[in-house]
Order: structure tokens, then sequence, then C-alpha cells
């Protein structure tokens, strides 16, 4: 073995023994999300004319294409998993494949662990070829477990074998991707965001594409593109995979370079001296500071998303006209044309405020993260209440999100207050602003477990992860209304409507208010870095 | 009244983690104006007292009263005129150590400039650095300067100076001193056995979760044993004999024979009863050595057993 391999072997048990546990929930939801439209879409949709029903509305909404993928054929159960499952479960594996990756190589660094194993005898890239290869095998037992789940589950094996290939593949790309961005970013929280920001372009791209209607040529120009080129369940073909396995290679080759180039424990960005004074003199200046660098690139980032939906929003009415089943259907339910773009509003500003959520929800998690580094410690062991620290941070996780979600919806109301498609400035900000009080109980949620239960970390997510699942999968699965209210986004009042129901809200925030007060009296009473 | 006098009293206190008992009972008693070394080996309860105290933890049971408060409840008045000093200094990794010391000292009520400017000059700390760029001794450093630039009644420093080098360890003693000349009270919980002796008026040593001596340095040296050394100039009856008879001595204990060379440890109280004991044998050199710092801690840090199993 050469010598900057030395001791990979040996620490790779010991990783897979350390992480194995970690990787189970990514490969669970998954699998569940491949099995679940198995399972689901005979009763569901049970009849043909249930079907093409399916088709002309759900799998032509431009919103939803935007996350799915285009819908080629929903008149199977392959197909209909295809649709559903492929973008997401690919952007799932690759988030999965990233963390492990960063896990491995940045945050050891920060945290002082790999200084003790790069002293032992350990090849100078052993660490590194010992996160991807990690992050690859999770990403092989994801596709393995997922195929094999998803054929007993009754679906075709072809279909189900190349389905779960492209998660595989996705995942082994973003682990060379998260492997490169380890070497450019200084610190671990860096690194992520390099790798994190690359993975959501390139879904967003690839979304954007699918969207509008582009030459054929432009579907490949992504790698996300190829995956959705294998066009499981109808074409099944194999080999838009190479590409993606070999821009994994080629990454993971560069990031091996760069590793072998710089020091231990730098980025390529040289750390300058700051100010000898500070100007953070309250718990709520302590908040703004820790989280100013995220809030404005989620900002910005938003911007960026709203100029997509903004975009999408404009054409709307055209891409709908080129679907005269969607139109039909539409208008057939005493929906006006209007109404329509109405309601493709609301859910793209769900969606938009749901993305906002995990901004949020991020900025609580962090608070946790501050409270098992000690750095919560010596700002209580001053003159500050428990709940005024809490509070602080409360502000900002609500805050956040609200100024991404008003930027985006900002946008998107210039753009289609321009275009002639029958919305006005006014009503897409007001939509927006309704759309709010959602996000703030989904962020809520958080507030709850970090405050009360932190042990249980992955409870934060529960809300995103109901919202999204409820609000974008629940139409999907046919579920009856009280099943989708459990989404505050479901409440969200339709401003362009003819009377819109604004009580929804009220209860909505009733929750909220019930979800902080948990936090902020759990956080007060339970002992700390516990 | 005594009881004005106290800074901390802690009476039985317990704190149970899950299972785990970390603190069994716990006395302890700070009186206004002293400094008091906190001893006891890793795990023994040491951080966990101090995080009671400073209302990060709650208390399962017993009684703690600092200040005249409550710790728990009456977080805020009480951490205005307390500052603190952990062993292990985390600072957020984007802030310079000039930003940290000045959000932890305005959250504390205020700085005082002049003594800011002393410190940072006598620790010779750079504040412009940032967090992630400080090493361990730096970082320790910041606390240590943020802690002693606010005007406070009470210092917690637990184990302050771990990762200083030794002429900062200096100026840490010097500064300690400066604040203690000012009438400051300091709980120090510390490992450097010289820096404890150098400051601390009283000492409490903890274990397992309990007090288990607590007094002047002049006073557990008296409990502790003395060690003598001497070579002696004849053993009736041969070695094996003698050593046999020596042994046998009720106030020596340790005893050790090698040719004519003995070593025992003896009661501080009683030396002169050994020494009287040990006359007969006639003495070529001899050595009796007040208990050394170190001897007397690891006389208490030393397990007995069957209680090994029961810490961590």
């Amino acid at each position: 073995m050469s010598p900057a391999l030395a001791g990979t072997r040996p620490l790779l048990t010991a990783s897979l023994k350390q992480e194995a546990r970690s990787f189970a929930p990514w490969i669970a939801v998954v699998t569940a999300l491949s099995i679940s439209s198995i399972i689901v879409y005979p009763y569901a949709f049970p009849t043909q004319a249930d079907r093409r029903q399916l088709a002309a509305t759900l799998g032509a909404n431009p919103a939803l294409s935007l996350i799915f993928g285009p819908a080629r054929d929903l008149s199977t159960a392959e197909g209909f998993n295809t649709w559903r499952a492929l973008a997401l479960g690919g952007f799932i594996t690759a988030l999965m494949a990233i963390f492990a990756v960063i896990r491995a190589t940045r945050a050891q660094e920060d945290s002082g662990q790999a200084e003790l194993l790069a002293s032992g005898v350990l090849g100078r890239s052993a660490r590194l070829v010992v996160a991807v290869a990690m992050a690859s095998l999770a990403s092989i037992v994801l596709g393995v477990v997922a195929a094999v789940a998803t054929g007993l589950s009754g679906s075709n094996w072809p279909d189900a074998c190349l389905l779960a290939a492209t998660f595989t593949v996705t995942g082994l790309m973003f682990a060379a991707v998260a492997a490169v961005a380890a070497q450019i970013g200084s610190d671990a929280r860096t690194a992520s965001t390099i790798a994190v920001a690359t993975l959501g372009t390139l879904f967003l791209l690839r979304g954007y594409i699918d969207t509008m209607n582009l030459p054929a040529w432009v579907a490949w120009t992504t790698p996300l593109g190829w995956m959705e080129q294998t066009r499981p369940a109808t074409e099944n073909r194999w080999w838009p995979l190479l590409p993606g396995l070999a821009v994994a290679l080629l990454l993971s080759v560069v990031a091996a370079r760069l590793q072998g180039r710089r020091d231990f424990g730098q980025g390529t960005i040289a750390p300058r001296p700051g100010p000898a004074r500070g100007k953070v003199r309250s718990t709520t200046a302590l908040a703004w500071r820790l989280n100013r660098a995220p809030v404005i690139s989620w900002t910005v980032a938003f911007a960026l998303l709203g100029s997509v939906f903004g975009n999408l929003a404009t054409s709307v009415t055209s891409l709908l006209a080129g679907n005269p089943a969607a139109a039909n259907v539409l208008a057939g339910g005493a929906t006006a044309p209007g109404a329509l773009v109405g309601s493709f509003l609301v859910t793209i500003l769900s969606l938009t405020g749901i993305i906002a959520a995990v901004g949020g929800v991020q900025s609580m998690l962090k608070v946790r993260a501050e409270e098992m580094d000690d750095r919560v410690e010596p700002v209580l062991a001053t003159a500050v209440r428990r709940p005024s620290y809490f509070g602080s941070n409360i502000l900002i996780a609500l805050a956040g999100p609200t100024l991404g979600l008003l930027v985006a919806g900002l946008v998107i109301a210039v753009m289609a207050g321009t275009a002639d498609i029958g919305v006005s400035f006014g009503d897409v900000l007001l939509q927006a602003v309704a759309t709010a009080p959602a996000v703030w109980t989904v962020t809520a949620v958080s507030v709850a477990v970090v405050g009360a239960r932190p042990q249980v970390k992955i409870a934060a997510w529960i809300g995103v992860i109901a919202a999204f699942a409820l609000t974008l999968l629940g139409p999907t699965f046919k579920l009856p209304d009280w099943a989708l209210g459990i989404s505050p986004f479901w409440h969200v009042p339709h401003v362009t409507a003819a009377s819109p129901v604004w009580s929804g809200l009220v209860w909505v925030s009733l929750f909220t208010l019930g979800f902080l007060a948990v936090g902020l009296a759990g956080f007060r009473r339970r002992d700390l870095a516990r | 009244m005594a009881a004005a006098n106290e800074v901390i009293e802690i009476e039985g206190l317990t704190k149970n983690f899950g299972g785990f008992q970390a603190l069994r009972g716990l006395d302890l008693r700070v009186e206004r104006g002293q400094v008091h070394g906190f001893l006891g080996p890793n795990g023994a309860g040491k951080s966990t007292t101090i995080r009671v105290l400073l209302g990060l933890l709650k208390a399962s049971g017993g009684k703690v009263r600092m200040l005249g408060a409550d710790p728990w409840s009456d977080v805020v008045e009480l951490h205005r005129r307390l500052a603190y000093v952990p062993g292990d200094v985390s600072l957020w990794p984007g802030m310079t150590g000039g930003e940290a010391i000045d959000l932890l000292a305005a959250l504390r009520g205020g700085v005082d400039e002049r003594r800011r400017a002393e410190l940072v000059e006598r620790f010779e700390l750079d504040p412009t650095k940032r967090g992630r760029q400080y090493s361990k001794g730096n970082r320790q450093k910041v606390a240590i300067v943020a802690a002693l630039a606010s005007d406070v009644e009470l210092l917690i420093l637990d184990e302050p100076t771990s990762g200083l080098d030794p002429l900062m360890e200096a100026v840490f003693q010097e500064v300690v001193g400066e604040v203690k000349a000012r009438g400051v009270t300091v709980l120090l919980s510390s490992h450097i056995l010289s820096e404890v002796e150098a400051l601390a008026d009283r000492i409490s040593i903890i274990r397992d979760g309990r007090i288990v001596e607590s007094g002047t340095l002049d006073q557990l040296r008296g409990h502790a044993r003395t060690s003598i050394h001497a070579v002696v100039q004849h053993l009736p009856g041969g070695e094996s004999e003698a050593a046999a008879a020596l042994a046998a001595v009720p106030v020596l204990e340790d005893v050790h024979l090698d040719g004519r060379r003995l070593s025992a440890s003896v009661d501080s109280a009683r030396i002169t009863e050994a020494i009287s004991a040990l006359t007969g044998y006639g003495f070529a050199s001899l050595t009796v050595a007040p208990p050394s710092l170190e001897s007397l801690f690891l006389s208490h840090y030393e397990t007995t057993e069957g209680e090994a199993g029961g810490a961590k």
C-alpha cells in the first residue's frame, strides 16, 4: 500500500463501526419514500380515470416539477414512484453523503480529533479516502436496501434497481463534491455550506430546466439532469449513470490533490486579524452576530429562489395553456383562471416558507451546539436571565426565515405584478405575509425541542419534515383534509380567493405560542449541557 | 454572626444524572475574603459543584447558599457579583478575543477599562485574533482577563491555568494575590499544587462526590503521615528478624528494610514515639520529612478498595 494511504483500512473499520448507525435514518427515509409510492399507488389511484386526472393535475403542476422533475408516465406505480422519488431521493442521499464526508474530515480537524489520528501511523490521504469511502459505501448500501425493499413491495425489479442506482450515484457524486469543499473551507461549517449550496444550486437549476420549455439537450447540462435522463420505468437507460461516476472519480482525485497541498487545519482563505474591542454587548446582539453570516447568505439565496419562482409565475399561464388537460380539469372544478394562478402562488410561497423554516431550525440547533461546546456557560455565568438568552435566539430564529420569505415574496411580487397574469404586486406580497405565521409554527417546534428535550435533537426537524411531506407529498397520497391540516401551511389563506379564510392563522399562531412557551419553560428549568 | 461571613455555604448537596450520583452529600464553606482551594481527582465532582453554584445545574438535594442567595433562583442578582473562569474555555470561532472579553463584561454589567487594558498587557494577550486561532493557553487568558477585569465580590475559577506557560502562571498568581488583597473571595479548583500552596488559605478535598478533608494547609499536614528514612547501625538477630520486629512497632507503618536502609511512615503527631522506638537500632543517618503536598493529595486521591467501582 502506498505510504499516503497507510492506516486506511483500520481507520475505515473503526469509522464504520462509529458512524454506521448515523446512516440508518437516511437510508430509512429514502427507502420509505420509494416503497410508499409503490404500496399506496393502487389504493390512491385505483382506476385509469384517477390516474389520468393525477397526470393532468399534480403531474402538470410546474411548481411540483421544480421539485420532482417532469412526470413522464403516471399510469403505472413504477412511473409514479420515479416521479416522486428520483429527484428527492437523490437529494436526500446527497445530503447524507455530504454530512458524512464533512464530519469525517473538517469537523474532525476542528475538534482536534484528526490531530490525534494524524499523529498516528496514518498516511496523508488516508483520512480523506476513509471519509469518501465511508460515504460511498453508505450510498451503495442505501441503493441496495431501497432497490430490494421497493422490489419486494411489488415494483418491477429493473425499474426499482435503476431508480435506486440513481440514488447511489448521486450520493457518490456529492461525497466527492463534499471532499473538495472540505479542502476549500477552513472549518466544518464553511465546508458544508459550500457543499450544500452546490447541491441546492444544481437541484434548483435542474428543476428550472425541467419546468421551462427548453430544448432537450439543456437537460443534459447538469449532473442531476443525467440521473433524470436514466428515465426509470419508461426507457430504463443505464448509461447516463456513467458520466455521474466519472464526475465522482474526477472530483475525488481533485480533492486528494488539494489535500496534499494544504496545511493541516487550514483552508484556502487565510484568516485576518479582527477588532481588538467588541461592539456586541447584549444577548440579542450576540445571537445576531452568531447568525449573521447564515442569515445573509440565506437571504441572498431567497432572492435567487424568488427570481426562479417569479420567472415561473410569469409563464404559468402559458405553461398551463400548453397543457390543456390540466387547464381543463382545474377550470372544470369551477375554478377561475385567476384563482388557478392564485393557488399556484400559494404552493410556491408555501414551498418557500418551508425552505425558510430550515434556516430557523438551524438557528435553534445552533443554540444547542453552543450549549454543548460550553459557550453558553460563560454567558449565563454573567447577569443574564435564561429566558432572555433563549428569547434572543428565538427572535433571530423567527426573524431570519421571515426575512427570507419576504425577500423571495417581494421578488416574485415584482415579477408577477409586471407580467399580465391576473395577480397584482400587492396580492403576492400579502400572500407571502400570510405565509409567515405557518413558518413560525414550524420553527417553533424546534424551539420547544431545543428548550425542553434537546437530547432528541432530531425531533427539531419534525415540523419541517411534516410540513414538507404533507404539503408536497400529501396531495399525491390523496390524504384526507384533516391529515393535510396537520401542516400549518394548509391553513394559509388564499388571498386572491373571493373570501379568504384568515381564522386558520389564529389557530396556527396559538400552536406557535404553545411551542414557544414549552421551549422557554423547558430552557429555564433544565440542566445545561446535559 | 458567622453566617454573614460565609460567601459559599453548601450542606449535604446531592446531584444525580440519571442513575449516576455525581455528588453525594457534599459540604463546603467558604468565608469572605478567603482563597479556598478546591481539589480532587478527575471526575470527583468539582465541576459539577461549580455548575450548581453557577445555577447551570439544579441541585437534586441539600442546601446551597451563595452570597446569601439561592444560586438557582437568584441567578441574575448573584451573577452581577461574581465572575467565572472555566477550565476548558471555548470561544466563538468567528469573534476576536477582545470582542469576547467585552461581550462577557458587558453582560455582567460593565468593565473596568483601566484594569482590562492592564490585564491584556500583563497576560501578553493579542485581542485581535479570532476564537478559532487561539491556542488553549491563549483561550484561557481571554477568559481570565474577562473575569478579572470586572469588579466582583467572588471569583469562581475552575482549573483556570490549565495550558498556561510557567511565566503566565506566575502572572496569574500575582494577579489573584492582588485580587485577594482587595478582599475578593476566590473559589479555586486546581491540580497545580504549587499554585494552591501559594494562594489558598483553606483547602477542601473532594472525592467521589464528598468532601473528604477540609482545613488550612497546616491542619491538613497535621493529619497526614510523616516519612522517615534512616540508615541504622545494628540489626539485632539479623535482617529478617529485625524487619519483623520493626513491623511490629505500633506507630510505624509501611516499613521497608533493605540491608540497613529503613523507610517507614508515621502519624505526624507521633514522631517522638517513633524515634524513641528506633533509637535502639542506632542511626548512621536520619531524615524525617514532613508530608509534601503531593503525598498529602495522593493519600486522599487514592481510591480505597471497594470504592473503586463507584466512579465513572
